[in-house]
């Protein structure tokens, strides 16, 4: 065997070797599906004054960002009452989704990064989508779901957003809201969250757009809400 | 006087190139390069769709699985999206991504090396430096053209390549695009099965959109080996009549009998052909390697595995992507999704039982008809391991959209994000 042969075969196995196999063990153990509590945030309008529920036209989709600064949520008033739900995984395990909020039940809300491969609502443009009843997906012909176009995931908001069709691999993470009085607050989210992998992947867009990723990551405690079509330049629905 | 011949045709100038090729390979070295398996290594050879995502998945599956990733090029490039490159939609660069990330993320050994053989009884892969055990082998190895029963296609390939490779082919097609100033184009499509099947369609679209933004007149002679287009038919023959009317000969079911690169003309039985550039998109078979360690039948041409699982006849040695028999078209992101599905049930056996909830594989492809919109299609097969029943999705959408084109970016993107971040 040459030396440059040697090298170029055993390079990489003593590279792999340097790093300790308990480091890549630990940060690759599946999260544990549970709701984690973050920052209280009161969902806000343009102008600065709380939503009220009964301003969220079930006709629409809305965005905010939420737990951090750019991860973001679609918020649907879904028009009827959304129980609490079981929510099921591929490997037969379930766990509980509270089920919608609001005086009719009706408002949920999910982050919107989609959980096959992380296509996310942009300022250009937004492949995942709500579809309002009167709105419905050409994939399985109906409204009141959540889509990706890119690869045709699709996910029911009104069963926690339990993966209905597609290659997506677990659900969409909840959002759990919670009411006071007419005012509508994010506390915390519910299922396998997506945000270490969205923080890595997006970096450099992340931070064309928020300057750095320490100012992508900050936690909020109040969201603006938007439409989707005042954010995004092109909604992409299929 | 006539001039002194050397006496040796190109043909044979290249046939004898390639015996010189093929005599340097190098022997099976001896030397054991890792230490012993110990009832967890899984080694991926190929680092394409299917190997990447396999060895990520089986080691997001199950952190302990020591996986190495064996891979001959130091750099990835994608045959999705090449033909946007040909024609200028995207750069070179944007199909290019190195695997380091694999190792410094995911733990994955990644070896840059060349396979020489595998001994399957032994559960040993040789490189060229010396072997590697194994406990479970994931083969993803792609296509080789086959230029056996038509050499003519090794000449081909130099002069007008098939561009179903990923990387020096699209580069030198690209640039004889560049330089083509008009006159007779090709393109032939060898009979299915090959790689990607709508991709020789949406490469005559875009080769014909390209031709009209540059003001060149040019005809295009499209030779197929098929009847029809095998997947998006309406959608393609609709682009046809709408964009291309006139532009373009469509030869169908034709058996092309010789190629000569010298004269550019291409015989077949519907009659010839002269061209004055083109791509000529070889036959495909699964690479020989497979066949020499025994997973092939006879002159079959392509592995047969179980199509749920993709094990092979040897139990824990599967084969994924373009180089088995499945149900899905050969694509890059079919690969990547019957590498999860792989990875599910490799997992599984570590932990010392098989796998028993729901396989699904999944493929969804998108072809541009012109510079700016595209048609697509869905194929998904869940398979509920413990009932064995099969659930099978087809949707086609064959209105070619604006909207499908935008779809089709964020497609590959996402696959890239999947594979290598």
């Amino acid at each position: 065997m040459d030396r440059r042969g040697f090298i170029k075969t055993c390079t990489a196995v003593a590279a792999a070797s340097l790093a300790s196999p308990s480091f890549f063990i630990s940060s690759l153990r599946a999260q544990e599906v549970e709701f984690k509590a973050y920052k209280k945030a009161i969902l806000l309008k343009k102008d600065g004054t709380p939503l009220k529920p009964e301003e969220i036209d079930p006709e629409k989709q809305y965005l905010f960002f939420y737990p951090h600064r750019a991860t973001p949520c679609i918020l649907a008033n879904l028009g009827k009452e959304i129980p609490p739900a079981e929510v099921k995984l591929s490997d037969g395990t379930t766990y509980r989704w509270p089920g919608g909020v609001g005086p009719k039940k009706s408002i949920v809300a999910y982050c919107a990064i989609c959980p096959h491969q992380l296509s996310y609502p942009t300022p250009e443009f937004s492949f995942i989508n709500y579809y309002p009843e009167n709105i419905p997906s050409k994939i399985v012909k109906r409204g009141g779901v959540i889509q990706c176009c890119a690869h045709l995931s699709v996910f029911d908001p009104a069963k926690g957003g339990e993966v209905i069709d597609g290659p997506a691999p677990f659900p969409l993470t909840a959002i759990i809201l919670k009411q006071e009085g007419d005012k509508l607050y994010a506390v915390g989210t519910l299922g396998k969250e997506l945000y270490e992998d969205f923080f890595d992947v997006f970096k450099p867009d992340l931070r064309k757009l928020y300057k750095s990723s320490r100012k992508a990551k900050k936690l909020v405690d109040k969201c603006e809400v938007v439409e989707v079509e005042e954010y995004a330049k092109e909604v992409i629905r299929c | 006087m006539p001039r002194k011949s050397s006496g040796v045709s190109r043909r044979e100038l290249l046939a004898a190139g390639g015996v010189m090729l093929a005599g340097s390979v190098v022997a099976k070295s001896t030397s054991r390069l890792m230490g012993p398996s110990r009832g967890k290594r899984i080694v991926v050879v190929g680092g394409g769709y299917g190997g990447v995502t396999a060895a990520k998945y089986v080691k997001k599956e199950n952190p302990e699985a020591e996986v190495v990733l064996i891979e001959k090029n130091q750099l990835f490039v994608s045959c999705p999206l090449s033909n946007h490159y040909l024609v200028g939609l995207i750069e070179y660069g944007q199909l290019c991504f190195p695997y380091n990330k694999l190792h410094t993320k995911y733990g994955v050994k990644v070896i840059n090396d060349v396979v020489v053989d595998i001994d399957l009884p032994k559960r040993r892969v040789y490189l060229s430096e010396g072997y590697i055990e194994y406990d479970y082998l994931i083969l993803s190895l792609g296509i080789e053209y086959d230029t056996e029963e038509f050499p003519f296609y090794e000449e081909t390939t130099w002069f007008f390549p098939g561009a179903f490779r990923p990387g020096s082919e699209h580069l030198y097609l690209k640039r004889l695009l560049e330089e083509f100033e008009g006159e007779n184009v090709v393109i032939t499509v060898p009979k299915m099965p090959y790689r990607c099947p709508p991709a020789p369609y949406e490469r005559a679209a875009l080769i014909l959109s390209y031709i009209r933004e540059n003001g060149l007149k040019a005809h295009m002679y499209f030779i197929d080996a098929n009847e029809y287009p095998p997947v998006l038919r309406d959608g393609f023959m609709k682009a046809y009549e709408d964009f291309y009317r006139g532009m373009a000969t469509y030869i169908t079911g034709a058996k092309i009998k010789d190629i000569d690169v010298g004269s550019k003309k291409i015989k077949t039985d519907k009659g010839d052909v002269r061209f004055d550039f083109g791509s000529i998109i070889p036959p495909m078979r699964a690479p020989k390697l497979l066949e020499r360690i025994g997973l092939i039948y006879g002159k079959e041409k392509w592995v047969r595995v179980d199509p749920m699982t993709f094990e092979t006849k040897v139990r824990n040695v599967f084969v994924i992507g373009d180089s088995c028999e499945s149900y899905l078209p050969k694509s890059g992101y079919a690969a990547n999704s019957q590498a999860k599905v792989v990875a599910k049930i490799v997992a599984s056996r570590m932990k010392g039982r098989e796998f028993g909830g729901e396989l699904i594989q999944h493929g969804v492809c998108y072809a541009m008809v012109n510079l700016r919109s595209a048609i697509m299609l869905e194929v998904e097969y869940k398979y509920n391991v413990r009932t064995k029943e099969i659930k099978k999705i087809l949707r086609e959408d064959n209105t070619w959209k604006v909207s499908t084109a935008k779809r089709y970016y964020e497609w590959a993107r996402g696959l890239w994000r999947d594979m290598f971040f």
